[in-house]
């Protein structure tokens, strides 16, 4: 129960009133849906009545997360995500700095990403199984497409937009053309280079699961394919579920990431 | 504060600047002709777009001269054909501001010498955290420039660029963006480090009022093509503060410089609203 102030308790006291309230309000809003999904179908609601129970999901959870299967596709996805959204880092950062530096170089790359960016990644799936001899690769190709463009994208962007000024201050206070790229460019395209990797590795789990689901054999995103295909639908949910938790815990990783690489931003 | 020998004597012989020469042809400078006494505060003011600087940038050696030549201490900085070669004899703090944001106030201060093997890592530090305490900023050594005020990077950056011994200072219009009282505390904290060690500046601004508190000379650039329309002597004693600026001889040479500049404004303004039309 909430009791509403009376009078004035200070900052403190209105503060821990607030997030107090804040709280009480997020239990009332989840467990209302809670509750409507656990009696969805004595109710008659539309949609919520196709699914099991709340009550079913709990308790086939209590058995998916005590199987094999079940964190095998977690180990094997987080693979994929990395192996995948690190190689982008890899070759879409270098190349993003090597294009944003020398302007023939851009011309040269600019037309052939312009026509290969639009392809959604998922569309490559099938060249894709056929390019690469094993599907563990084609999978990794695809999350590695899907983070690669922004990647590339934010890259250029924010290494074409270096302060002209920095670079003349660089000038005059004596850098070399190597204290301009490690001292200069590079720090001040870092902070574009999180922000495509925040976004990329979103993109990286739509990929990963969209790939496992058509060419995988394993992985979060083949489990929840497969629970669909038995009718396991609780199993299925559990699955989303997993997914969106995974995808969470890769942002906060990104994010962690980014205030140790760019700790000048921290207070902004 | 003329003492002879002493480094640092601006000369800008008949500087002329057109950019775009073969298309839309814009002459930015015309025929300027003037010369700074090692130690003397010059400040040039002029009407927005009348190549103050265009010739800021000719003596950083970021921009080069389609005519003429600038000579510093007799070394030839600028002219016609030669590359710009910026360096640290010529130290710049920009109007926007240049500190570099990922590294901290201290880093950006002792970089430049310690790059240029001028002084050790230690001796540099010492160096630096006296000059920051000595215009106000003692204890944010270990922030970033993201965390300063306005007020505090644009003495962090004067700082920066004294810490390098340029033979001359370069300022492009570096309080344009603080609000009035501000200005006027770094524009003394300014002329305290001018008047302890008094080093050529070469200072921008189109802020009469401010040209006149802070320097030696004033010159007077007339609206594009931009060339030298008056200099005036400013015989205002040193020390100065805020108190100078009531006197009867800074409203008289306020006066003498708003009459000078007035009509150049003016062209400035209708040339824009031409330009708009």
């Amino acid at each position: 129960m909430v009791d509403f102030p009376t009078r004035r308790r200070g900052i403190a006291g209105w503060i821990s009133y607030s997030l107090r309230l804040e709280l009480l309000l997020g239990v009332i809003s989840i467990g209302t849906i809670g509750l409507l999904w656990e009696f969805a179908r004595p109710l008659g609601i539309p949609v919520f009545s196709n699914l099991p129970p709340l009550s079913e999901i709990i308790q086939t959870s209590t058995q998916l997360l005590v199987s094999d299967q079940y964190w095998d596709g977690w180990a094997l996805s987080v693979q994929r995500i990395t192996a995948g959204f690190l190689l982008a880092q890899l070759i879409g950062v270098p190349i993003g700095l090597f294009m944003a530096m020398h302007r023939a170089s851009f011309e040269t790359a600019f037309p052939i990403v312009e026509i290969l960016r639009p392809i959604p990644p998922v569309a490559w799936i099938p060249i894709s199984i056929l390019f690469w001899p094993t599907r563990e690769l084609s999978v990794i190709f695809i999350v590695f497409l899907g983070a690669f463009w922004i990647v590339l994208l934010n890259t250029i962007g924010g290494a074409s937009n270096v302060d002209p000024n920095h670079r003349r201050a660089a000038l005059s206070l004596g850098s070399t053309p190597r204290d301009m790229f490690w001292r200069i460019i590079l720090p001040a395209t870092i902070p574009s280079i999180v922000t495509g990797m925040a976004v990329g590795i979103g993109i990286a789990w739509e990929m990963v699961v969209a790939a496992e689901m058509v060419a995988g054999r394993t992985g979060l995103g083949y489990l929840l394919w497969q629970s669909f295909e038995v009718n396991a639908i609780a199993q299925c949910i559990i699955c989303m579920i997993s997914i969106g938790f995974a995808g969470f815990v890769s942002s906060q990783i990104v994010r962690l990431f980014g205030s140790y690489v760019a700790p000048w931003q921290r207070q902004r | 504060m003329n003492a002879a020998g002493r480094a640092g004597a601006l000369s800008i012989r008949n500087a002329g600047k057109i950019y775009d020469p073969e298309g839309l042809h814009v002459v930015a400078l015309e025929d300027v002709s003037f010369d700074t006494q090692p130690g003397e505060f010059c400040v040039v003011v002029g009407p927005s777009g009348c190549g103050k600087t265009t010739l800021l940038n000719s003596i950083a050696g970021f921009d080069r001269l389609t005519s003429g030549e600038i000579l510093l201490d007799g070394g030839v900085l600028a002219r016609p054909g030669k590359p710009p070669l910026p360096g640290s004899d010529r130290m710049v703090v920009f109007q926007q501001g240049a500190l570099f944001p990922w590294k901290t106030v201290l880093w950006n201060v002792t970089c430049g010498p310690i790059k240029q093997g001028r002084l050790g890592k230690k001796t540099a530090e010492v160096e630096a955290r006296g000059l920051l305490a000595r215009v106000g900023l003692k204890g944010i050594e270990d922030q970033y420039p993201g965390s300063l005020s306005g007020g505090m990077k644009r003495r962090v950056e004067i700082v920066r660029a004294l810490m390098n011994e340029p033979k001359v200072l370069l300022l492009d219009e570096p309080f344009r963006a603080l609000d009035a009282l501000t200005k006027s505390v770094v524009q003394e904290f300014l002329l305290e480090l001018f008047d302890e060690a008094p080093k050529t500046i070469f200072f921008i601004t189109h802020d009469i009022e401010e040209a006149i508190f802070l320097a030696d000379m004033v010159v007077v650039m007339t609206t594009r093509p931009g060339r030298v329309l008056k200099t005036i002597a400013i015989d205002i004693d040193r020390p100065r503060d805020y108190r100078v600026l009531t006197s009867e001889r800074f409203v008289r040479l306020e006066r003498e410089v708003r009459e000078a500049i007035h009509d150049e404004a003016r062209k400035a303004f209708e040339a824009g609203e031409r330009e708009l039309a």
